[in-house]
């Protein structure tokens, strides 16, 4: 045989083996055409008993799928927000969205002409519904930016075990759940621009990283993610309100910053935020800012703070969270005081601290914030001087 | 070529002047960023030993630089020498003679003593006397860290002030690790998932770390200030935001420090939540 022809013959059986190798795996890196993704289905519910089997009496965090399926075949639709939001949309882009008042048995309701989005009426709550559209292509390309970024903490199916995240605390969220805590919005589910912020500022001091992703991937994640919510929970139930970003409002102490430092103090102190973080007065002080009775005595180890339970569980474990000590810990979800009121008006979602967006005036949680930002920046990441301030407070304990 | 030179010639001085003039930008483009970060060398090491490897770097540096030069001079004086020109032909040798071959070993038995050699005794020397003569885990005074890598962050737990890891106050951290100045500071690293690297570079401290195994690393700050935990491995698609502050303070501040941290974690610690207890006996 001639050399050049035993060469071709050669390349094409390594070719050939390389090919069909690669086609009995099902990690398939591109996003393949509609065609091969519908034969998926009987393949995949194949695999999935065979791990359920296999995973059993393995710990969750080490069950890595070996075949990880990056397609969703199926179209689906996950709970948009009302109408107001709507109103909103339409005139930020006009010409998209229209009025038609034949639609929710006579109700009325707004139509988007892209279809993205759809109204839909629920006979047996005869009771009208925004959905966002998703089709399986669009699914697919959040599920594979998914795999690619979230999935090693969050776990491939979404429900917060992933491998790198054993004996991490705080642990990841489980989007089975749909409860997330620095959504800094005021009612149960984050809309997407919350959403997206808190991908793209990530949390201080966790694993969650600010995600540098464009527009269009942070979507598809998104959409995703919703879509992962179990049955009649989180964006799959009916009567679940999408809340809007916290209302921020105007500052009241833009040029009296110190004065909203003292002020904060105040009411930090007065509406008993010692409970759960330190009090950063000593006791003495605190009772005559309180006005408290002689002889009333405040919780033990008053300069610490006191560790709470969360609603939230891994590893049918009730976990307990420690609230931050403000001069010692690192804040989530940014310090500055604009961050800052955003999270004490939203509250933390599944941990002690709940909304005060209405249970107190705008400035006084604008006044607190800045107590807060002022704690930060003159003690944290500073040991002695925060050493000094807080055996000040202990002299007398 | 030609028609290059007759383009350029006759403007000779103003394409001397525009050169000049790049030249000169680049030169106070560069001092005004020296002046406003120290973008230089290699900065001064923060470690005891750390003066080792700034050593071995500019021994290195200097000795190639250095045969750089020989070896372009040496190329040089032929081509300049027996080169084409009028009343003499190039000449051209194959250095197949007794004579070359001699030259030849000779040089290349003095290179190999002067530069590896050389590089390669003192580099044995350091791994030996420095980064690898780890502190015995009797001595007093070795603040140890347990090092759990992960996609993509560093977890730390230091044993707090019991002296005992596994116990409730255990000191932990996510990519922040705060040190004492003056003690030997001993890592124990281990991955969750893929190989990661701890890397503290003003420290001139690196060591791969890897899932299912126990590395060892180890290094003695020299001053207190703010540094830099970077991963020196690529571990996915992160890599680049998997880092980190170390904090080293003065002992005194430290002491108060440590007894604060383990207070602290005392208050935050959750004795029925097993599976966030992570730590592992200190192997001696």
């Amino acid at each position: 045989m001639r050399r050049p022809t035993l060469y071709v013959l050669l390349t094409a059986c390594v070719a050939i083996a390389a090919l069909s190798s690669f086609r009995g795996d099902e990690i398939v890196s591109e996003p393949s055409l509609a065609a091969e993704a519908s034969l998926a289905p009987e393949e995949v519910e194949a695999s999935s008993d065979e791990q359920a089997e296999v995973a059993n009496d393995e710990p969750r965090h080490f069950r890595a799928p070996h075949n990880v399926n990056l397609f969703i075949t199926e179209d689906d639709a996950v709970r948009a927000p009302g109408e107001d939001w709507f109103e909103q949309q339409a005139e930020l882009f006009p010409g998209r969205y229209s009025y038609d008042e034949s639609l929710a048995d006579g109700e009325g309701g707004w139509v988007d002409k892209d279809g993205k989005y759809e109204l839909r009426y629920d006979e047996e709550e005869e009771e009208a519904f925004y959905w966002r559209v998703l089709t399986k292509e669009e699914l697919t390309i959040g599920r594979q930016d998914y795999v690619q970024f979230c999935a090693s903490c969050h776990g491939f199916e979404g429900d917060g075990y992933g491998r790198s995240a054993q004996h991490l605390r705080p642990g990841p969220r489980n989007f089975q759940r749909a409860m997330f805590k620095f959504s800094k919005v005021t009612q149960a589910l984050p809309s997407d621009e919350a959403l997206k912020t808190l991908i793209r500022n990530g949390l201080d001091g966790t694993p969650m990283l600010a995600w540098d992703l464009s527009d269009q991937q942070l979507d598809g994640i998104i959409q995703y993610i919703k879509t992962l919510s179990e049955p009649e929970t989180g964006w799959r139930d009916l009567f679940t309100e999408i809340g809007d970003v916290v209302e921020v409002g105007e500052n009241p102490w833009v040029g009296k910053e110190s004065e909203a430092v003292t002020a904060g103090e105040k009411v930090y102190h007065k509406n008993d935020c010692y409970a759960c973080h330190p009090g950063y007065l000593a006791p003495p002080d605190l009772a005559a800012l309180r006005e408290a009775p002689e002889g009333t005595t405040f919780r033990d180890n008053l300069s610490y703070p006191a560790i709470k339970d969360s609603d939230y569980t891994v590893l049918d474990h009730q976990l307990k969270i420690l609230p931050p000590d403000f001069t010692w810990h690192q804040l989530r979800a940014g310090t500055t005081p604009l961050d800052l009121f955003k999270t004490i008006a939203a509250g933390i979602k599944g941990a002690a601290m709940p909304q005060w967006k209405g249970a107190f005036p705008d400035e006084d949680i604008w006044a607190v914030a800045y107590y807060v930002h002022h704690l930060v920046t003159e003690y944290k990441d500073q040991p002695a001087k925060r050493s000094a301030f807080m055996n000040a407070l202990r002299r007398d304990q | 070529m030609h028609r290059l030179q007759t383009l350029l010639l006759p403007r000779l001085k103003s394409c001397a002047a525009l050169l000049a003039l790049i030249g000169l930008t680049g030169v106070a483009r560069a001092q005004e960023a020296a002046e406003t970060v120290n973008r230089w060398g290699l900065g001064e090491p923060a470690s005891d030993y750390g003066y080792r490897f700034t050593d071995l770097f500019w021994l290195i540096t200097i000795l190639v630089g250095v045969s750089f030069v020989l070896v372009l001079i040496l190329i040089a004086i032929p081509v300049i020498r027996d080169r084409a020109r009028p009343g003499h032909k190039a000449s051209f040798d194959h250095g197949s003679s007794l004579h070359d071959k001699q030259v030849t070993t000779v040089i290349s038995v003095i290179t190999f003593l002067v530069l590896d050699a050389w590089v390669l005794v003192i580099a044995m020397q350091d791994l030996r006397e420095a980064y690898w003569a780890y502190p015995d885990g009797d001595d007093e005074g070795v603040y140890e860290v347990q090092v759990l890598a992960q996609q993509w962050s560093w977890n730390f737990r230091a044993a707090g002030a019991d002296g005992e890891f596994g116990t409730a106050d255990d000191i932990l951290s996510n990519s922040e690790l705060v040190v004492p100045v003056g003690r030997p500071v001993s890592f124990q690293m281990t991955s969750k998932d893929v190989i990661h690297a701890l890397f503290l570079p003003e420290m001139r401290m690196k060591k791969d770390v890897n899932p299912g195994d126990l590395n060892k690393a180890w290094f003695q700050a020299n001053r207190s200030g703010d540094f830099t935990i970077l991963c020196a491995e690529l571990c996915g698609f992160a890599h680049y935001q998997m880092h980190g502050k170390l904090t080293v303070l003065e002992q005194d501040t430290f002491n108060e420090w440590e007894q604060e941290a383990s207070k602290l974690a005392l208050a935050a610690f959750d004795s029925e939540d097993t599976e966030s207890q992570w730590a592992w006996d200190w192997e001696q």
